[in-house]
C-alpha cells in the first residue's frame, strides 16, 4: 500500500474512499447475518458527575454536573461505534471513562467480561495495553520535549513489549505502518505538520497492539484534505489489525463513512442508537432528525431541492440542573406533558431490536440525507 | 512554556529558516526530501531556544561580561598577587588619625586603601565577588529545586496537598524579609554557639542566616510558577496519553512533566541570581551578612562610605562592580526567558 504522506488530497484518496465504503458495507452485511457477535466492551448505566462549587451566600454549595448520566452500549470485536452529539453532551467524558482516565461515579464497564469500572490504578495498568486513546489535538497530545522515538517508544518501554535494543526498529516499523518516514525517529513534534502528528499519535496507540481504540474526534483539528488521509489510515488499520473503535465525532459525514453503529448523545444520555443505515436513513428521535437536517447537503449545490431544515431553538440546558423527564423536551417541537413527567427509556423500534430510541413520540423521517453518496 | 498557536508558528518558521540557512534538505512537512538530506536529527525546543539566544546580541554581551567577572573571581589570587596585596591584610600605618587613608592611590595600592583598617581596595574587589556568587548561586539552585518540587507536588496532586502548599507559600510571602534576617542573627547565634562565638563561628552563622533567608523566602516564587504550569499541563493531552499508556505516576511527573519545566527552571534561576547577589550585598552592608575581614562587596561599600566625600574610588569600585554584574545577569535572565517564550518577546 503506497500511502500518501504529503499533506495534499489526491484524486486517489477519493477513489480509495469509495472503494473503502464498498468493503465496509460488505463487512456490515457479514455482521448482520451472524449476529452472534463476540462482545469486547459492555458499558452499563455509566454515570459521571463532576462536583461544582456554587458560591451563593456565605457558604459554597456543592452541586453535581451530570456529564454522563446512565449510558449503556456494547461493542463487538472489530466493530466501530460512533458517538455523536453536540459539544458538551458528554461524548468525550464517555470516552475517557471507558479508557478509565476518569473514575466513573457508578455503572459498570465490562472489558472482555471483566468489570474495570472500579479498578484501582495499579490493577488497571496491565489492562491499559488493551485500550488506547487517540486524541483530538495533535499539537497537545505529543510531548514537545520528546523525539518521535521516545514518544512511540514509551509504551513499548512501559509495558516491556520489546527488548531495549529493538525499540528503535519497532518504532520505525510503526512509523512505516502509519505512512511516515521511518528515518524521522529523532525529530521532535514541532517539526511535523498536524496530519503527521496525528499519525504519530496513532502509531503510539498502535504500539501496544490494543484491542480497542477510543478515537476522540481524531480528525476535527485537521484540514479537510488531511482528514481523508487520516480516516483512510484508520480504516486500513482497522481492517488489517481487527481493532474495535469507539469513534467520537461531531462530523456526521465522517461518522457515516467510518462507523458500523451509531449512538446519538444529548446532555449525558444516549437518545438513539442503531446501525448506520437506521440512524441515517430512518432516524426516529427528533434530536437525531434535527442533527441530521443541520448537516450541509451537497446535493443542494448540485441543484437539488433543499430538504426540510429543522431549527432547534434555545441553548443546551445546563447539565447541573437537567430538565425533568425527557432532557430534550425544552427544545423539542413535539414536547407534551408526558415528556416533562416521565423519562423516556431506550426502547427498540418496531421490528428492529437493534435500533433503540428514547422518545415518547418516535416517528420515522427518512428525507434527511447527510453527505452525498460517492457512487 | 505555554506557547499559543502564534508561538508554535513562529517556532516552525524559525526551524525552517535555520534549516534553509544551513542548506539542509530536510524541510518541514516534506518527508520524502528528508531521505536525501544529510541530517535526520531533530532539534528539540531547548536547542531552538539556545539558537535563538545565540542570536541575541545583548544576551551575548551580558554573558561575556558576567563571564569576565566570574573569571576575575576564579583568578582572584593571581590578580591580587600581581598587585602584591592580600584582601584581608590591614595597613593601619596608611590610615591617619581621622580614620581616613593618608593617600589616594599609589603603585602598591592601585585603587587605594579603605578607611579605618586600611584594606587594599583592588584585592578586596577581585576577591569580593566570590562570596556573593557562591552564596547566590547555591541559594538560587537550592530555592529553585525546593520550589519546583513543591510546585510539582501541589499542581499534580491538587486537593488538600495543593491547599497546604498554597498556605505555606502565602505565609512565607507575608513575612518581612529584612526583619527576619536581622532578628535571626542573634537568635541563631545564641541557639547554636552560645554567648561568645569565635570569628569563624560568627561567619558560619552569618552564611547560614543568608542561606536561610534567601532559600526560605526564594522557593515561594518558583513554587507558584511551577504549580500553575503543572496544573495546566496535567490536563494537556500528552499527559493524559502517558496515563492511558499505563505510565506510573513517577514517570508522568519526572519524565513527561519535568522536561517541560526546563524553561521555568532556567528563568527562575537566572532571575534569582542577580536578586540574591543584591540581597547578599545589602544584608552584608547592613551588618547582618558577612563580617570582616572577609572580602565582600557589600562590606566594602559600608567601609568606604565614610570616606566618600574625601575620596570616592573605594566606594565606586564595588558599587559599579555590583551594578554591572546585577544588571548583566538580569538582562541575561530576561534574554533567556524571551528565548524560551517567543510570545513574550518585545
Amino acid at each position: 500500500m503506497t500511502d500518501n504522506t504529503t499533506d495534499a488530497a489526491t484524486p486517489a484518496d477519493e477513489v480509495n474512499l469509495g472503494k473503502h465504503r464498498a468493503a465496509e458495507e460488505a463487512e456490515t452485511i457479514v455482521h448482520e447475518t451472524s449476529r452472534e457477535r463476540e462482545t469486547l466492551l459492555k458499558v452499563t448505566d455509566l454515570v459521571k458527575h463532576f462536583p461544582v462549587k456554587e458560591y451563593s451566600g456565605l457558604f459554597p454549595k456543592t452541586l453535581q454536573t451530570h456529564a454522563v448520566d446512565g449510558v449503556s452500549f456494547d461493542l463487538a470485536k472489530g466493530e466501530t461505534l460512533g458517538l455523536v452529539g453536540e459539544s458538551g453532551c458528554g461524548k468525550t467524558t464517555t470516552g475517557r471513562l471507558v479508557t478509565r482516565l476518569l473514575d466513573p461515579t457508578s455503572g459498570s464497564i465490562e472489558f472482555e467480561g471483566r468489570d474495570i469500572a472500579q479498578l484501582k490504578e495499579k490493577e488497571l495498568r496491565p489492562m491499559r495495553r488493551d485500550m488506547q486513546l487517540i486524541f483530538q489535538d495533535p499539537y497537545g497530545s505529543l510531548n514537545p520535549r520528546f523525539t518521535v522515538l521516545k514518544i512511540i517508544g514509551a509504551p513499548l518501554e512501559i509495558h516491556g513489549l520489546v527488548p531495549k535494543n529493538k525499540i528503535k526498529a519497532r518504532v520505525q516499523e510503526l512509523l512505516e505502518l502509519v505512512g511516515l518516514n521511518p528515518e524521522h525517529v529523532n525529530r521532535y513534534p514541532n517539526e511535523f505538520s498536524g496530519g503527521q502528528r496525528q499519525r504519530i499519535g496513532i502509531a503510539r496507540a498502535l504500539a501496544v497492539e490494543p484491542k480497542l481504540i477510543v478515537a476522540d474526534e481524531p480528525v476535527s483539528a485537521l484540514d479537510v484534505s488531511i482528514q481523508a488521509q487520516v480516516m483512510n489510515l484508520m480504516g486500513k488499520l482497522r481492517k488489517e489489525l481487527g481493532i474495535s473503535f469507539v469513534f467520537i465525532a461531531h462530523d456526521l459525514g465522517i461518522v457515516r463513512h467510518f462507523c458500523d453503529r451509531i449512538a446519538v448523545m444529548y446532555l449525558g444520555k444516549i437518545v438513539e442508537m442503531g446501525d448506520r443505515e437506521d440512524i441515517y436513513e430512518k432516524p426516529q428521535h427528533p434530536y437525531t432528525q434535527a442533527l441530521l437536517s443541520a448537516a450541509p447537503d451537497l446535493n443542494v449545490v448540485r441543484g437539488a431541492e433543499p430538504g426540510e431544515r429543522i431549527r432547534l431553538v434555545g441553548d443546551l440546558p445546563s447539565p447541573i440542573n437537567p430538565p425533568s423527564g425527557c432532557r430534550f423536551r425544552t427544545r423539542c417541537w413535539k414536547a407534551q406533558e408526558i415528556c416533562a413527567a416521565e423519562e423516556p427509556l431506550l426502547t427498540p423500534a418496531e421490528g428492529k431490536p437493534e435500533h433503540t430510541i428514547a422518545c415518547h413520540f418516535p416517528e420515522v423521517k427518512s428525507d434527511l440525507v447527510v453527505e452525498v453518496d460517492a457512487s | 512554556m505555554t506557547a499559543g498557536p502564534g508561538g508554535v508558528n513562529e517556532t516552525l518558521q524559525e526551524v525552517s529558516a535555520v534549516e534553509q540557512s544551513t542548506g539542509s534538505a530536510g524541510a518541514l512537512g516534506d518527508p520524502d526530501q528528508g531521505k536525501s538530506g544529510k541530517s535526520q536529527e531533530g532539534r528539540s525546543p531547548f536547542q531552538i531556544a539556545m539558537a535563538r539566544l545565540r542570536k541575541d546580541r545583548i544576551a551575548i554581551i551580558c554573558a561575556v561580561v558576567v563571564g569576565v567577572f566570574i573569571l576575575m573571581g576564579i583568578l582572584a589570587p593571581v590578580l591580587a598577587n600581581l598587585e602584591g596585596q592580600s584582601p584581608t591584610e590591614t595597613h593601619y600605618d596608611l590610615v591617619g588619625n581621622d580614620t581616613l587613608p593618608t593617600f589616594y592611590t599609589n603603585s602598591q595600592h592601585w585603587l587605594g586603601v579603605t578607611s579605618s583598617n586600611g584594606y587594599d581596595v583592588f584585592a578586596r574587589f577581585v576577591y569580593g565577588i566570590r562570596p556573593s556568587f557562591l552564596i547566590a548561586i547555591s541559594a538560587a539552585v537550592l530555592s529553585t529545586v525546593i520550589g519546583v518540587i513543591m510546585g510539582m507536588i501541589a499542581g499534580f496532586f491538587g486537593g488538600w496537598v495543593d491547599q497546604v502548599v498554597g498556605w505555606l507559600v502565602d505565609f512565607v510571602l507575608s513575612l518581612p524579609v529584612l526583619l527576619m534576617a536581622i532578628a535571626m542573627v542573634p537568635v541563631l547565634s545564641q541557639l547554636l554557639v552560645g554567648n561568645a562565638p569565635s570569628q569563624s563561628q560568627t561567619q558560619m552563622i552569618r552564611i547560614l542566616v543568608l542561606m536561610i533567608v534567601l532559600v526560605g523566602f526564594g522557593w515561594a516564587g518558583p513554587c507558584r510558577l511551577v504549580r500553575g504550569e503543572v496544573l495546566s499541563m496535567r490536563q494537556r493531552e500528552f499527559v493524559q496519553a502517558a496515563r492511558s499508556l499505563g505510565a506510573p505516576t513517577s514517570r508522568v511527573l519526572f519524565k513527561e512533566i519535568l522536561p517541560n519545566l526546563t524553561s521555568i527552571i532556567l528563568v527562575s534561576i537566572t532571575t534569582a541570581l542577580p536578586a540574591y547577589i543584591g540581597i547578599e550585598a545589602g544584608l552584608s552592608y547592613l551588618g547582618v551578612g558577612l563580617t570582616l575581614p572577609t572580602a565582600d562587596w557589600g562590606l566594602d561599600i559600608s567601609l568606604a562610605q565614610v570616606q566618600m566625600q574625601n575620596f570616592a574610588l573605594p566606594l565606586l569600585v564595588p558599587l559599579i562592580g555590583l551594578l554591572v554584574v546585577v544588571l548583566c545577569l538580569s538582562l541575561l535572565g530576561d534574554a533567556i526567558s524571551d528565548a524560551f517564550n517567543p510570545n513574550t518577546r518585545r
